[in-house]
């Protein structure tokens, strides 16, 4: 019995051998297809394909609300913002990137905001040129949908400080310190100009009046020149920043 | 069968072993190698984030307000990574063509092509809104 046993054992070796090994294949390949799928999964590539995509669509966004403020501050039409994110959404809605792409706006109407601008110049310090919208986007792709709300926020503001100081002869030597920021950060000019107040005539300070501008390069400029008006010396600070933002900031000077 | 074929019959089915084991191997190292070719999301967000990139301080419209396609061209070439062949074509608001010269760094040839599409809006004061489809392909 015990020979017969050894007999069966021996003739099968071999197809156990393959049995073996075909059951090594078997763990190897289904180890590395678990693995492969697994890191399919977490990569979500698709879901990046989105984010960025919505990203794009938020500096757009941007873009229509920089546009707007820069065309309203200029003198332009409060309405111009909702026109112009509407045009925006139309053709918005030609692209085909995200499958099905809905994207809503409100204007912000609150807080000294008209149809979602802002102009805030004569009364308060910073003055202030600002766009305000509420976004809710909608993104349908192959295997997620997507629905994220955001604000946009456009801000260009100015703090205007100084005093003068009378020289021999009367005449008054203006000193200004301009703070310039969009969103909060330091920002550049583009063009700069000052008016002051001469008997109820607003004149351009130029080169008659010995105008000097400096430039510091992180949104701080200091101006300076000379006028014979009675005291104090009222002046209106003339800004538009590098995205053609417009702000004026008026301030009244006192002897320093 | 005899003693004298059995230990052939061994090798022979050693050798079966070994070549199973073997083939396992070979199809898992093919697996992971598929992994690593270019995904199409891949070249797809590369293609977003130039745009988005060019796009973040307005220049992108500029070139297309100013219909300068040549520097257009030149700042995309530049933005893409290296060994991406591009095409790209702009669209206004109403879907008319809007450039006038091609704007790419060569023909495609038969690549697989992947397309993006960005709305580009420009910081003007006068308004515009348009539609860029970039074409992609991975140089072979």
């Amino acid at each position: 019995m015990k020979k017969l046993k050894e007999t069966f054992k021996h003739n099968n070796s071999g197809q156990l051998l393959i049995v073996a090994a075909l059951a090594i294949a078997v763990l190897i390949s289904s180890t590395t297809t678990y693995v492969y799928e697994l890191s399919k999964e977490t990569s979500g590539t698709n879901d990046s394909t989105i984010n960025e995509s919505i990203l794009a669509i938020r500096q757009s966004t941007k873009n229509v609300m920089i546009s707007s403020l820069a065309n309203v501050s200029n003198g332009g039409t409060r309405t111009l913002l909702t026109e112009n994110l509407n045009t925006f959404l139309h053709t918005l809605r030609n692209t085909h990137q995200l499958g099905i792409c809905n994207l809503e706006f409100t204007t912000f109407n609150d807080s000294g905001y008209d149809e979602g601008t802002r102009l805030s110049w004569d009364t308060t310090s910073p003055a202030t040129s600002s766009a305000y919208a509420n976004f809710t986007l909608q993104a349908y792709g192959e295997n997620s949908r997507i629905i994220t709300k955001f604000a946009i926020n456009v801000t260009t503001a100015v703090a205007v400080s100084g005093f003068y100081i009378t020289l021999a002869g009367g005449e008054k030597n203006v000193s200004l310190t301009c703070n310039l920021k969009n969103e909060g950060e330091p920002a550049l000019v583009k063009n700069l100009t000052v008016f002051y107040n001469d008997a109820g005539n607003w004149t351009q300070a130029g080169t008659a009046n010995g105008l000097s501008v400096a430039d510091y390069g992180n949104g701080t400029y200091t101006v300076s020149f000379r006028v014979v008006v009675a005291d104090p010396v009222q002046v209106s600070v003339q800004i538009l920043d590098l995205r053609n933002i417009f702000v004026r900031a008026n301030m009244t000077c006192y002897a320093g | 069968m005899n003693r004298a074929n059995k230990g052939q019959i061994r090798i022979v089915e050693a050798f079966l072993a070994v070549l199973i084991v073997f083939s396992s191997f070979t199809l898992s190292a093919n697996l992971t190698v598929s992994q690593n070719k270019p995904q199409r999301e891949d070249l797809a967000i590369d293609g977003l984030n130039t745009l988005t990139k060019l796009d973040a301080d307005g220049s992108l419209s500029n070139y297309i307000t100013n219909r300068n396609w040549t520097s257009l061209q030149e700042a995309v070439n530049l933005a893409l990574p290296t060994g991406a062949s591009f095409n790209l074509t702009v669209f206004d608001e109403e879907m008319r063509q809007v450039n006038t010269a091609v704007i790419s760094n060569g023909g495609f040839s038969n690549q697989r092509i992947y397309s993006v599409e960005y709305v580009c809006a420009s910081r003007d004061m006068m308004f515009h809104s348009y539609i860029i489809h970039l074409d992609l392909a991975v140089a072979s």
